[in-house]
């Protein structure tokens, strides 16, 4: 409750402002010229002020934070279409959010990271741990679109590729314990003599959940722990997932979250190389210039975030008017 | 059947390439570009004949040393990857070495340890997956203490104490080694890893009543640890080739029953350690129980056995050990 304060105290100020106002009864009963005159210059600043307590009191109502809370939340960014382009460009998206990220401060881990050679990322998966991240990021996702003229394009040509964002609300009731007599953990070798006795290069990890029967493999790195680490990684995201897909919590939560942006399959920005600009597609005057520093993740990004977020409860406030009936009207109805 | 048939054809094209683009070389250093899979033809095989286990890894690591790629950024499938003629001499090259059994670790000279990648070097010895292991338990205890004050003994590339430091700022190391080359690698290592300012390697032989180099004759250590030679002399003759033909014996050999170096940490670590602080080993899978009579007989009153850990191939090989309180 105490999350109205803001709107209560606003309302308040601006029922004093209206009593402050003369009424044209008032005015009309008045026979000193001077003393109306005056009265009409009062008024101008009483008006002046109750609009502006007006404008505050929508910018309460409307950064009123919503109801959904949830302690973490999984990212994706995934390559689309486009080929290698869309690899790279789909690195270019994932540096920019894990700035953001830092930007804001907020603690993430990577669960899965798959590069391709060439500098671009196929798929990408983070644990975001804040419980404010889920209201600044569900906006964030969809499709984001890019046209440029690609660095392995030899004849010049500009591309259209594209990447994408999913934005997985985690409930705090889904919690990943693994215990360690609950995994099989598999090597290339299977007995014989180790330690000294051998030289092995035996670094691929396969390690088998037993409860569960699921089985994840790391082999991307030299280093048989880090594979090792990898997999636990990666057996963790597949439970989550698992647990998440399972719990009619997060169901909920998914679908509310793609509610959030109905036009998810659509692309939701673009940007542009050529014309060095961003376009959010959602919302008016979404054009943004200094691509390069928009891509930073910083400030740029940050502010078109909090400009999303204010115009999607502004719509959802409209909304929110327009159904609304008065009690005795609805009462009426049923 | 096809395969055989089609295989000299293979074979032929490929050397017909390799004429081609050694005239090139000479000329230019660049030459034509050749598909990483089409020189990989056959070489799977061949390594297989000369009993290289794991070769699909093997291929890997040559294919991105040559290529002068992260291991973890080259495909699986090599798609798109191309050498030009001076990188395909040196992949054939390569290859043909590990036919001949010398360690992956020696041809791509460096290696990953944890989160380190050291350089190796001819004769000394490559860390093991297990030693990680053995590194990440000694890193668990250690974990949230303050200040170590650490030994290694036998530290090789050095490993062991860089993976330590790499981990644990609060960690300090002095390593003593026998090899010279080994300690020289070490010394580049540290270097290299910017850890240098808390690691020391002296090139000193551990001898009965001469356990330490002068240096050191008086310093006392809240950790040692070590990973011993402990190969028993009578398993030499069952290593693989790349351990026997191309790893320092010195490295290995751990006597007849594995221990004798082993025997000499025991000591070592009696004087060394200081009241209280600990000595970790990483040995042969049937040494731990051995280790707990020798304590037991032996040392009452100057090491006590604490405990012994498992390593994944569910192998008992870590022995922790303590110098009693004062």
């Amino acid at each position: 409750m105490s999350k109205l304060d803001g709107v209560v105290n606003c309302l308040e100020q601006h029922r004093a402002l209206q009593r402050n106002i003369t009424s044209e009864q008032d005015l009309a009963a008045e026979k000193d010229e001077d003393m109306r005159a005056l009265m009409r210059e009062e008024n101008n600043v009483y008006t002046d002020l109750l609009q502006k307590q007006e404008q505050s009191m929508l910018q309460e109502l409307l950064t009123l934070s919503d109801d959904e809370h949830y302690p973490a939340l999984i990212f994706e960014v995934n390559a689309g279409a486009g080929g290698q382009e869309a690899m790279l460009f789909a690195q270019e998206l994932y540096d920019m959010y894990t700035s953001y990220f830092d930007h804001m401060g907020w603690e993430y881990e990577q669960f899965s990271y798959e590069t391709t050679d060439i500098g671009g990322l196929r798929h990408a998966n983070l644990l975001v741990n804040d419980a404010d991240a889920y209201n600044w990021l569900r906006y964030e996702a969809g499709v984001h679109r890019v046209q440029r003229v690609p660095s392995t394009e030899k004849s010049g040509r500009m591309h259209t590729s594209t990447a994408s964002i999913t934005v997985i609300p985690r409930p705090a009731d889904v919690q990943i314990n693994i215990a360690e007599k609950d995994l099989k953990i598999e090597t290339k070798r299977a007995s014989g003599a180790g330690g000294q006795h051998v030289n092995t290069t035996d670094s691929a990890v396969r390690i088998v959940h037993l409860p569960t029967g699921l089985a994840v493999e790391a082999q991307s790195e030299r280093s048989q722990l880090k594979n090792r680490e990898l997999a636990l990684r990666r057996l963790q995201a597949k439970l989550m997932q698992q647990q998440l897909e399972s719990s009619e919590a997060s169901k909920q939560a998914t679908r509310k979250a793609q509610q959030g942006n109905l036009n998810r399959n659509e692309k939701i920005r673009t940007y542009n190389f050529v014309q060095d600009r961003v376009t959010d597609h959602r919302i008016q005057g979404g054009t943004l210039h200094n691509l390069s520093g928009f891509l930073e993740g910083g400030q740029q990004l940050s502010g078109l975030i909090e400009r999303l977020q204010v115009d999607r409860r502004k719509a959802h406030l409209v909304e929110l008017l327009e159904t609304w009936q008065p009690p005795q009207k609805a009462a009426d109805k049923s | 059947m096809f395969k055989y048939l089609t295989r000299p054809l293979h074979l032929a094209s490929r050397n017909a390439i390799r004429a081609l683009s050694g005239n090139a070389a000479t000329t230019a250093s660049s030459g034509p570009l050749i598909e990483v899979n089409q020189a990989l033809n056959g070489w799977e095989n061949k390594l297989k004949d000369a009993g290289v286990q794991d070769t699909e890894f093997n291929i890997k690591c040559i294919v991105s040393h040559v290529l002068g790629k992260k291991f973890s950024t080259v495909p699986d499938d090599f798609a798109q990857l191309k050498f030009n003629s001076a990188q395909l001499a040196d992949f054939e090259r390569f290859l043909e070495a590990r036919c001949a059994r010398m360690p992956l670790q020696h041809i791509i000279g460096e290696w990953d340890f944890m989160d380190i990648t050291l350089k190796t070097a001819p004769t000394v010895f490559i860390p093991r997956p297990e030693t990680e292991e053995f590194v990440r338990l000694v890193i668990q205890q250690y974990k949230q203490e303050k200040h170590v004050n650490m030994l290694e003994v036998g530290c090789g590339s050095g490993a062991m104490s860089l993976s330590m430091l790499h981990s644990l700022p609060q960690v300090e190391s002095t390593a003593i080694e026998r090899s010279k080359a080994a300690t020289a690698l070490a010394w580049e290592n540290a270097k290299m890893l910017g850890l240098d300012n808390r690691f020391k390697v002296f090139n000193h032989t551990m001898e009965e009543d001469k356990y330490m180099p002068d240096e050191l004759q008086d310093k006392q250590y809240d950790l040692i640890i070590s990973n011993p030679p402990y190969v028993k002399t009578e398993e030499f003759q069952f290593l693989h080739p790349e351990v026997v033909v191309y790893e320092n014996l010195n490295a290995l050999d751990g006597g007849s029953d594995g221990l004798r170096i082993a025997r000499l940490v025991f000591e070592l670590a009696c004087r060394h350690l200081r009241p209280g602080g600990k000595l970790w080993l990483e040995l042969g899978n049937e040494h731990p129980p051995l280790v707990k009579t020798i304590m037991n007989l032996k040392y009452q009153g100057r090491l006590n056995y604490v405990a012994s850990y498992y390593d994944q191939y569910k192998r008992e090989r870590f022995v922790e050990l303590q110098r009693p309180e004062a």
